[in-house]
């Protein structure tokens, strides 16, 4: 049974938590713990009760950002599952994260090395279920001989270069508005021609 | 939901569970044969393998990303 202090403890850091998340998808990667605790209604000293150094905090919230999308991909993904229902899935998940993750990927280069491996790791669980994918596909002789990298990059490239020029492509989501035409013709690239 | 000791996957089906044995910690992927969990560099191996193969890393950054992986891992704590 949990202590009151210990609850109170778990709420203050979730809060605290919540709202890096929030500031970070609003303003991107070079706001201030001072921003965060001013929008969280916390002193400066509180977040370092709970993280003790910007690092840290960072890479809890990438850590939960990251468990939350592979329990989504997890729980969506389907043993039976085509390629064109798992990047539906892959692009649903980043439509419910879509400010943030633009942000993080806008950011990546200047967050520390520790965020980066986070980063890879989040992306692993993408293109494993992907890799899962495409096997299959290919024993139904399908898909062009390309290296799985190729194709993971090839995806990751497109819907990156999507988010981080969305203001080429759209006014609002651009995953949402451009999800049906990404997934077609991503496919399409990818398949070989039916005789 | 449980999540893989060896790897961090959610396991949600019998079929993510080694052996299709929901009692098990460890998934079907960190599973050998006999249905064993995979030594700590049978892991790292496949691991490592696997991310270079799926995302074309440097092996050198590869390394780094998979034992920051594990580092956080309940099965592998004693490693670092």
């Amino acid at each position: 049974m949990k202590t009151k202090r210990q609850i109170q403890k778990e709420a203050t850091r979730k809060l605290i938590l919540d709202t890096a998340y929030r500031v970070y998808a609003e303003e991107g990667f070079s706001a201030t713990t001072n921003q965060i605790a001013k929008a969280a209604n916390v002193s400066h000293g509180t977040i370092f009760v709970h993280f003790p150094t910007v690092e840290n905090l960072l890479i809890c919230l990438l850590e939960r950002f990251g468990s939350e999308i592979n329990k989504h991909l997890h729980l969506l993904s389907e043993k039976d599952e085509s390629l064109e229902t798992f990047l539906a899935a892959h692009i649903d998940v980043l439509i419910r994260y879509e400010d943030f993750y633009k942000k993080l990927i806008s950011d990546i280069n200047s967050l520390p090395q520790d965020a980066k491996f986070v980063f890879i790791n989040i992306q692993s669980v993408v293109s494993l279920h992907l890799s899962q994918v495409i096997e299959r596909e290919k024993e139904k002789k399908e898909i062009k001989e390309i290296p799985m990298h190729i194709i993971f990059n090839s995806w990751l490239g497109l819907i990156h270069y999507y988010l981080t020029n969305s203001y080429l492509f759209s006014a609002e989501s651009v995953l949402t508005e451009h999800k049906d035409e990404l997934i077609l013709n991503y496919i399409k690239l990818l398949e070989n021609e039916r005789n | 939901m449980k999540t893989c000791i060896a790897c961090g996957m959610p396991m949600k089906k019998e079929s993510d569970f080694a052996m299709g044995d929901t009692s098990k910690e460890y998934c079907i992927y960190c599973a050998k044969e006999d249905g064993s969990m995979q030594s700590f560099e049978e892991k790292k191996q496949s691991l490592l393998n696997f991310t270079i193969k799926t995302q074309g890393l440097d092996k050198a950054i590869a390394e780094k990303a998979v034992e920051n992986m594990m580092r956080q891992l309940p099965a592998w704590k004693g490693f670092f």
